[in-house]
């Protein structure tokens, strides 16, 4: 889809998750905005714990209350806060114009009933006019979409007769089945064998042409984001620390913590006699702080090996250093590196 | 499935052997000379000799054996030495009243306590649940007499709402006489119960595929009761069905305090009475129904969850 027909469908603004817990009350999302375009797909990277998953379960109002609740910002769908809706009007959004799928397909789908049982229960749910007849057709519509062979008699199995890429073709059937406008794909493959995931994430590029329906990729594997993202969050510490377009984040990264993933990542080079050389695999020092524990200032400082004292004292705001995109270069950091 | 049944109830043959074998040790050999426990201590030569003829304890151990599994498999274990009935009938005559009390009893308590489970769990944290959690633990920690002292002495003969005590054959008169107690029984299970359906569901409402049913769009009440609730039946069924063939034997206590002429009644009577005939086959009965509990156990988890494969 062209630059300009893009609708924006989905704006994050400002959006603030927090928990209580034992300790106290910790922001697990803390000011986070960024937009989602028709056709188009936002990736949001960071580590485990670094709130990635929290922002896409606050977009479908899934944090689980207690402990947790959106304590700020709004989300916007197509205008409209999701945040004002009642909770049966927010279940017609669920599934229906904003899908999701997860990480672990091994455990996401319900032992208990037949894949084709959960994907028409999505369908019944939401399609209210189709007989049961229409929504088993449509099911097996789906399965064949995704690619599942033999889908007619598939559909009856339960999903341990499935393997791991097999289930994940299933939730993803299970999640466009009522065509929705945001795909929201919460480490997709993390889960999956090398050969799968990519099958898996070429799955979901041609259904998205197909159906120009919006993607959210939340991943900490860089090569997925370079693989399918349009659009590129860099997370740390339940903050924006980077943002951009993906060209801009993977050829001209400005944050010592993008740049400490991106070097992060396994490389291999041929020295002058054509020999096959393992490069050191370089790690970022330390370990991420707990959010009970925030350092003062810059979240990063203290694993940043570009830290001076002028990051200690305040937490910096996001600066835009190169303004020529939809989603303009920015950076939560005081230095030009 | 069908011949799975077969195989476990042909499987189920040695084990009833060895049930038997035990039972005979434990009546015959170590519990002492079986005639003397019967007459008790101030019978003649003659009434020993008697008895141990009318019993055939007077025969070789091996062939005495031989007799009891003649007996276990025509169903015909003697006659009562205390009331000299027939034990066979005897032990047809008590599982009427004490399928009534406990077949129903039992049912209600598993609906109330799995829908009671099933709330609780929906308010998982809220006060409900802490409220519903602690008077499980009071429920649980007062004693089964003080339940059934507390309704005869409040409920029947204070309030005169229920009969005290006794039985009634007839469908009206039974339900009469029998709603104390099953009523006591509900109260009385409900505290473990709730606790346990509670555990069990929680256990559940933490799985993924909740939050991909949510994911869906799925209403919360249909969450629970689909997708929560058959996930959570393995462990409920787990508990539940070991019982079923125990309420044949319906409750030593119950029956005896409410004077209901079951086989918990029974038992006790022949307790009593050094009745060893009545007591060595109620012995037997039980672990023949521990062991049909066993295999329906197996059949149900199939019914539930189809990753077990009956094979």
């Amino acid at each position: 889809m062209s630059e300009r027909t893009a609708e924006k469908i989905l704006e994050v603004k400002n959006l603030e998750t927090s928990f209580r817990v034992e300790e106290g009350t910790v922001k697990a999302v803390d000011n986070v905005s960024f937009d989602v375009y028709a056709g188009r797909t936002t990736g949001i990277v960071g580590e485990s714990g670094c709130g990635k998953s929290v922002t896409s379960l606050s977009i479908m109002r899934l944090i689980p209350n207690p402990p947790g609740w959106i304590s700020g910002g709004d989300i916007l769908y197509k205008g409209k806060s999701l945040l004002g809706l009642t909770p049966a009007e927010m279940r017609k959004i669920r599934g229906n114009e904003i899908s999701m799928i997860f990480q672990e397909p091994m455990t996401s789908l319900n032992p208990v009933f037949t894949v084709g049982n959960q994907i028409i229960e999505a369908i019944a749910l939401h399609q209210k006019d189709l007989s049961k007849k229409q929504c088993r057709e449509k099911a097996i519509e789906m399965l064949k979409i995704v690619g599942i062979p033999s889908p007619e008699s598939r559909i009856d199995d339960y999903p341990h007769q499935m393997s791991g890429g097999m289930r994940q073709r299933v939730m993803i059937a299970m999640a466009l089945s009522c065509n929705p406008h945001v795909l929201i794909a919460d480490e997709p493959t993390t889960a999956l064998d090398v050969t799968i995931q990519a099958q898996i994430l070429e799955l979901l590029r041609g259904l998205q042409e197909k159906v120009g329906m919006a993607m959210i990729m939340i991943t900490h594997d860089l090569g997925v984001v370079a693989e399918v993202c349009d659009d590129v969050i860099v997370m740390y510490a339940g903050k924006v620390v980077e943002q951009g377009s993906v060209e801009e984040i993977f050829k001209n990264p400005k944050h010592p913590y993008t740049k400490g993933l991106l070097n992060s990542i396994p490389t291999l080079t041929k020295d002058p006699t054509g020999k096959v050389k393992k490069n050191r695999l370089e790690t970022i020092a330390g370990i991420v702080p707990s959010l009970l524990d925030l350092p003062k200032g810059c979240r990063f400082q203290d694993r940043c090996p570009y830290v001076i004292d002028a990051c200690r004292p305040v937490d910096p705001e996001l600066r835009v250093i190169k303004d020529d995109n939809r989603l303009p270069h920015a950076i939560r950091c005081i230095r030009d590196i | 499935m069908f011949t799975f049944l077969v195989r476990r109830i042909i499987g189920t043959i040695p084990i009833v052997f060895g049930v038997a074998l035990v039972v005979f040790v434990l009546f015959n050999i170590v519990g002492g000379d079986p005639a003397l426990m019967m007459v008790g201590k101030h019978a003649t030569a003659q009434q020993i000799a008697d008895i141990r003829r009318e019993y055939g304890l007077d025969l070789p151990l091996p062939i005495q054996f031989l007799h009891y599994l003649r007996d276990i498999a025509t169903f015909d274990f003697g006659r009562s030495y205390a009331t000299r009935q027939k034990i066979s009938d005897m032990i047809m005559n008590g599982v009427g009243p004490s399928l009534s009390l406990t077949l129903p009893a039992f049912m209600l308590t598993t609906v109330v306590s799995v829908l009671l489970g099933l709330v609780v769990s929906y308010f998982r944290g809220k006060i409900i649940d802490r409220v519903a959690v602690i008077l499980c633990v009071i429920g649980m920690s007062i004693s089964v007499l003080a339940y059934i002292l507390f309704g005869q002495y409040y409920l029947a003969y204070d309030l005169r709402l229920f009969p005290i005590s006794g039985y009634d054959y007839s469908l009206t008169g039974r339900f009469e006489y029998l709603a104390l107690p099953i009523l006591l029984w509900l109260f009385l299970s409900m505290g473990s119960e709730v606790r346990f359906f509670r555990t069990a569901i929680l256990e559940e409402t933490s799985q993924d595929y909740v939050r991909t049913a949510r994911a869906k769009g799925v209403s919360e009440p249909r969450v629970f009761l689909k997708h929560v609730l058959k996930n959570s039946m393995v462990p409920i069924v787990t508990n539940v069905v070991l019982e079923i063939p125990l309420l044949v034997l319906g409750s030593f206590l119950f029956e005896n305090f409410f004077g209901i002429p079951g086989l918990g009644s029974i038992t006790i009577d022949a307790l009593h009475n050094s009745d060893l005939p009545v007591i060595k086959t109620m012995a037997f009965v039980i672990s023949l129904l521990l062991i049909f509990g066993n295999i329906m156990t197996d059949l149900i988890y199939a019914l539930v969850d189809p990753r077990v494969k009956l094979s």
